[in-house]
Parts: structure tokens; C-alpha cells; sequence
């Protein structure tokens, strides 16, 4: 079941927020909206190793794609990396970028709260964004013990 | 024999000779109950341990547990997973124990995944990334799970034994040098011991255990070394809950429990006459048993027993394993014993299990913490066949064994013990218990039916009381609203009591239709 409630998406537009504001100007090629799975890539690759993030990646994009067309021309790597938006950044207005991004790291952080918990979620998001108020987020779901 | 020289005879002065200090070896609590019993007071601290079993043991567990309680941000602990359990599923999994606190996760403790470095390098990177996180971090504890699986993958890649022992000596060697105490989860069997260079060098090796039996799954932990502590040799049990793992020392803590040389008073039993039967009383710190065939007035006389010492300011315990604890209460109240008041006083706790898979040593151990709980002077088990019956059919042969030390202990440290056991009498002689159970005990008081004059009515005896005289009588008793009352002196107008069939040898006294002690059914 997703778990990407509207709660969910408004925490991810969030996030999105802070990462284009922080990171203004990248040599990466993925739209500054779809950052957030590269930003946490490392704390959950740590935690999982690259093929098990690659999985988890794999599954949110999977959830994503029948929301969000233009999400079908985008691959995920062996490292867990996002690829093909070359032509898509071409093709697709921002906002649509903009709320694809939003979709999809909905369902990334929807699969982590579905499997480990609201709480190390909130954790793993704090790792990755130490500087990041996050007194005013939350998934408005309860998911506790 | 050679004689001493005259040199040696001469008592030399001593010398003030200063020793250096021997190195202290800190214990690590656990965060396990019981398990630093178990241990000798804890894991010796930069010990390289081992934790082994079959799947399901609950070695993954253990290792969360002891992370999680000692784990700071300050001396955090580094959880290496391998190609074992997915960390991912782990925290999902572990996140249920109430151990669990989440707000360690990241600084206190950091999960890595080694998977990578094991299935695309071989071991000497795997050993690299090691030391590379350690020496990051400087971890206090560090887990590698599952290193079996590392050694698997590694055999199959290729790997020569010498280069694994090589491996398993430079971790060893690497995480002691950086001050971690560390553990090194896998599975294992117990054939694969021998030759091992890991268990070699391992300074502890945890192993545990599951035994099936006849439905009932049977968890136990071995300490088979321990490098700078005193552990308690043998097989524990071990249950895993919510709180996670709990261990149940097969000492139960009692080892250290002193005998008590106090000047022993004698107890009431709650019933007068048996009292004056039994010279006064029983002797503090004994333990009776209660022999006799169902029906026959045992929990009577064991409620008689607990209401007395409470009555007398001696908190009890009263375990329960054939009723509830209400009927049993109710039961008392209707003899005019009040059981009620003391256990709203905190004078007494009835402890009642229901028959489910129990493990006899966590059942002691239940009993024990009631026992400090209310400081019980008075324990009374009732009944021990319905305690061997509660217990998972694989506890059952380690139930004589465990209850022998728990009443030796118990008793020694002074509390008095009085058990039931239900014989099924016969007509032929008269069984004290029919399961060997007579060793445990100073004392026995033995009720059984016995036929007199067409009615069916009951004696009892004092069979054994140690150190002590007692009446041989055999007195027959009643029981009325008022509990167990002794009623007559000893008869000796019958032989063969103790068969339940007597002969008259007395001569029959024309008498009148006399009442009948007990009161019978209304015509």
C-alpha cells in the first residue's frame, strides 16, 4: 500500500525546498527537485549497501510511475544513482519536474516509514539534512509502537 | 623427606616488596537479565567474543542488547552487517524490543554495510574498511553480523584457511588494540568447534540453542569460554520476549546466598494439635511436603500455613498451580483465614501460572523476585506435580534438579518451604511421594483416606521430621469450617491404618448412633 500520503508529498515539497535553496548550482545531472534520493543515498547505502538502496529506489519509482508519466524514462543505476533526464528536462515543464520530484521521494520516504518507522526515518532525514529544522515536519501518519 | 637447611629455618624479616598492579579486567553489564550472573559480572571489557548458535536463537538479539545498553555517543558501538539479516530489516525487526531506543541510532550506534566489500574484494578489504570505520569512529563495541557468512562467502571465493586464520587474527589483534569489545555473530553448529581458528582466538564463545520437543521449543545459552571471568559452567535457559532476552542462571543467584547458622524457632503450622504432633511446631527454615491423594485436606493444611505466619507478621508467598488464585482465596476465607488483608498489605503475593510452556528455572526465578519483593519468611508451593505439569515437556527432566537447588537455597537463607505432591494412594502401603521427591524435603506430612466402619475418613502422620522427634501417631482429622482440626487421640483399636483398610484388633464398644465427624448428605 503507498505510503505516500498528501502529508507525506507536503514533507517531501519540504525537503525539496530546503535542497534547492541550499543547492542552487550543481554539476549533477538530476533536476535539483529529484535530489533528494542522491542526498540520501549515502546514509542509506551505509546503513544497506548500494544494492539494497538500489532496491528501495527501484520499488519508490516504481510506485511513482503511473502518477507521474515522465518518470518512466528514468533508470536507476548499480550505485542507486538517478539517470535520463537529459531529454526529460527538454521535454517537461519545471512544475512537472517539480511535482514528479515530490512524488517520488514521497514513496521513497513512504517505503522507509513502512518498513523501519516513522521515527529512524525522521532520523535518516536528519542525518542527511543536519541543518534542517525539522520542529515543523511530519508525516501526519501515526506509524509508532 | 629433605630437612629444612639451617638458612632456610631462619625466619628472614619481610621484606615491603611493592607489586605492580595487576591489570583490572572491567565487566561490561549486559543490559541482559541475568546474564551477568551468568558471565561472573559482565563481558570483560576489549574481549573479542563470539556469539554462536542455530537461526532463530535469538543471537542477533543479544548482540542489539548489549550495544544498546552500553553504547554512547561518547563510546559508540559500530554494527557491521554482512550478508546476513538486511539492516534495513533488522531495525524493523529489533525497533519492537523495548530495548530498542531510537535515539541512539546515528551517534551512539552506526550500522554498516560490508556486503559490497565482501562480495566484490575479498577479505583483506572487508579488513580495510574495518579498520577504516574504527578508526573513525574509535567505537567502544564493535558487532560484525553475520561474520559466518563472511567466512562462507570468502571459502567459496577462494579463500585459503590460512588466510582466514590470518583475517580473523589481524580483527582481533585491530579491535583489542583499539580498545573495543567486540562480537562476532554467526552460525554455527556445534560439530563445526573443533579446529576453528575463530573460536581459538575468541576470548568469549557464546553459544545458544533451541531443542524442539514434543512441541514445546526449549532455549538455552552456554558460556563454553570466557577469558578473565568466572562464568557459570552448564546450559541456562533463556526466554526472548518483548524486553528482549532474558537469561535464568541454572545457580538462579543462589550460589552466593549464605546458609543461615541461626538458632531456629519452631513454627506454627496453623493447626494446634498437628503443632504439638510435630514437637512444637516445624523449624524454621525446613522444608515439608504435604503427601496425600486428591481431596485430602493439602491445600488446606498449606492455606492454614500461609494464614498462620501472615497472621504472625510473616510475609509468605503463595504459588499456585492446580486453581485460581480466587477460588483459592475464597476457599481460605470460608475456613475463616483471611488471605485477602495480607495480600492488600503487600504481605503476601499469590503467584499463579497457568499450564503453558514455562521453563522451570524463569518460574524460579519468578518466585524469587516475590520473595524479595515481599521479604517472604513462608513459601508455599502448591502443587509441585501441578508446577512438573506447567512446564514445556523439555524443562520437565531438568524440574527435580532445579527445584532441589531452589529449596536448598531458599531454605538455607532461612525461608520456610511447604510443597504439596498428590499420591494416589493404594491399599497395600502407604507411598510418601511418588515423585522421588522426598529427598528435597526435612519434613513430610503424610494424609491419606482410610475405611472405618463403612465410612470413608482421613488420618494423617508425621513420616519424617529431620533433626527433630515427632509423634508416630496416626490421628485422624476432619475438615470443618474452621480448616484441618485434628479430632481424635490415637486410635488403637485398629491395625494396618496405613493401608487404608484397617482391622479392627480392638474390641467394639456397644455404642450409640454417634453424629458423624463430617457432615453428610441430608436424607
Amino acid at each position: 500500500m503507498s505510503q505516500a500520503t498528501p502529508q507525506m508529498r507536503d514533507f517531501s515539497k519540504s525537503l525539496i525546498a530546503y535542497e534547492t535553496m541550499e543547492n542552487k548550482s550543481s554539476e549533477i545531472k538530476i533536476p535539483t527537485a529529484c535530489r533528494v534520493s542522491e542526498k540520501l543515498r549515502p546514509h542509506l547505502a551505509t546503513l544497506m549497501g548500494n544494492v539494497g538502496f538500489r532496491a528501495l529506489l527501484l520499488r519508490a519509482l516504481a510506485l511513482a510511475n503511473p502518477e507521474v508519466a515522465w518518470l518512466r524514462s528514468v533508470q536507476v543505476t548499480a550505485d542507486g544513482s538517478l539517470e535520463g533526464f537529459d531529454e526529460i528536462e527538454t521535454q517537461v515543464n519545471p512544475d512537472e519536474i517539480f511535482e514528479g520530484c515530490v512524488v517520488l521521494a514521497a514513496h521513497l520516504l513512504g517505503l522507509l516509514v513502512a518498513l523501519i518507522g516513522e521515527g529512524l526515518t525522521l532520523r535518516l532525514v536528519r542525518e542527511a539534512w543536519p541543518k534542517l529544522s525539522l520542529n515543523h515536519l511530519h508525516f501526519g501518519k501515526e506509524n509508532k509502537r | 623427606m629433605k630437612k629444612k637447611s639451617d638458612a632456610a629455618k631462619r625466619k628472614l624479616p619481610k621484606k615491603v616488596v611493592s607489586h605492580p598492579a595487576k591489570v583490572r579486567i572491567r565487566k561490561i553489564p549486559t543490559g541482559v537479565r541475568g546474564l551477568d550472573d551468568i558471565l561472573g559480572g559482565g563481558i570483560p571489557e576489549f574481549s573479542f567474543n563470539i556469539i554462536a548458535g542455530a537461526p532463530g536463537c535469538g543471537k542477533t538479539t543479544l548482540a542489539h542488547q548489549i550495544v544498546f545498553a552500553n553504547a554512547t555517543a561518547q563510546k559508540p558501538a559500530l554494527y557491521f552487517t554482512v550478508l546476513g539479516e538486511p539492516a534495513l530489516k533488522m531495525l524493523r525487526y529489533q525497533q519492537q524490543y523495548t530495548f530498542f531506543d531510537e535515539a541512539k541510532l546515528g551517534k551512539a550506534i552506526r550500522f554498516i554495510n560490508l556486503s559490497e566489500a565482501l562480495m566484490n574484494q575479498d577479505l583483506n578489504a572487508v579488513l580495510e574498511e574495518i579498520i577504516k570505520q574504527v578508526t573513525a569512529a574509535q567505537p567502544g563495541f564493535v558487532v560484525v553480523d553475520s561474520f559466518r557468512t563472511m567466512v562462507r562467502s570468502t571459502k567459496s571465493g577462494g579463500a585459503t584457511e590460512l588466510e582466514m586464520q590470518s583475517f580473523i587474527q589481524h580483527l582481533a589483534q585491530f579491535l583489542t588494540s583499539w580498545e573495543a569489545t567486540s562480537f562476532l555473530v554467526g552460525e554455527y553448529d556445534a560439530v563445526e568447534m573443533r579446529d576453528n581458528p575463530v573460536f581459538t582466538i575468541s576470548d568469549g564463545l557464546v553459544w545458544l540453542s533451541q531443542v524442539v520437543e514434543s512441541n514445546s521449543v526449549v532455549r538455552k545459552m552456554q558460556i563454553i569460554k570466557l577469558r578473565g571471568a568466572a562464568s557459570v559452567p552448564g546450559l541456562h535457559t533463556i526466554r526472548i520476549s518483548d524486553d528482549g532476552l532474558q537469561t535464568f542462571s541454572r545457580t538462579l543467584r543462589l550460589a552466593a546466598k549464605r546458609i543461615n547458622p541461626m538458632r531456629r524457632r519452631r513454627l506454627s503450622m496453623g493447626v494446634p494439635e498437628l503443632d504439638k504432633m510435630m514437637g512444637g511446631g516445624i523449624l524454621e527454615g525446613d522444608s515439608i511436603l504435604v503427601a496425600g491423594p486428591s481431596g485430602v485436606g493439602k491445600s488446606v493444611l498449606a492455606t492454614h500455613f500461609i494464614a498462620e505466619g501472615t497472621r504472625q507478621g510473616e510475609a509468605g508467598i503463595l504459588a499456585v498451580f492446580e486453581e485460581r488464585p480466587k477460588g483459592y482465596l475464597d476457599r481460605a476465607g470460608s475456613f475463616g483465614l483471611n488471605l485477602k488483608r495480607p495480600l492488600e498489605n503487600g504481605k503476601l503475593e499469590v503467584l499463579y501460572d497457568r499450564p503453558v510452556d514455562l521453563s522451570v528455572d524463569e518460574t524460579m526465578q519468578e518466585l524469587l523476585d516475590a520473595i524479595e519483593r515481599v521479604g517472604a519468611k513462608r513459601l508455599v508451593i502448591d502443587s509441585l506435580v501441578g508446577f512438573e505439569m506447567a512446564l514445556a515437556p523439555g524443562y520437565r527432566e531438568d524440574f527435580r534438579e532445579s527445584l532441589y537447588r531452589l529449596i536448598r537455597a531458599l531454605t538455607g537463607a532461612g525461608l520456610t518451604v511447604l510443597s504439596t505432591v498428590e499420591v494416589e494412594d493404594t491399599f497395600t502401603g502407604l507411598p510418601l511421594s511418588h515423585h522421588l521427591m522426598s529427598f528435597l524435603t526435612d519434613d513430610i506430612i503424610r494424609m491419606r483416606y482410610v475405611e472405618i466402619d463403612g465410612e470413608m475418613r482421613k488420618v494423617l502422620l508425621i513420616a519424617k521430621m529431620r533433626r527433630s522427634n515427632h509423634s508416630k501417631d496416626i490421628r485422624e482429622y476432619v475438615i470443618t469450617d474452621k480448616g484441618v482440626v485434628v479430632i481424635s487421640p490415637r486410635s488403637m483399636d485398629y491395625n494396618g491404618l496405613t493401608t487404608g483398610i484397617p482391622t479392627r484388633t480392638g474390641s467394639r464398644q456397644p455404642q450409640e448412633e454417634e453424629a458423624a465427624p463430617e457432615p453428610k448428605a441430608k436424607k
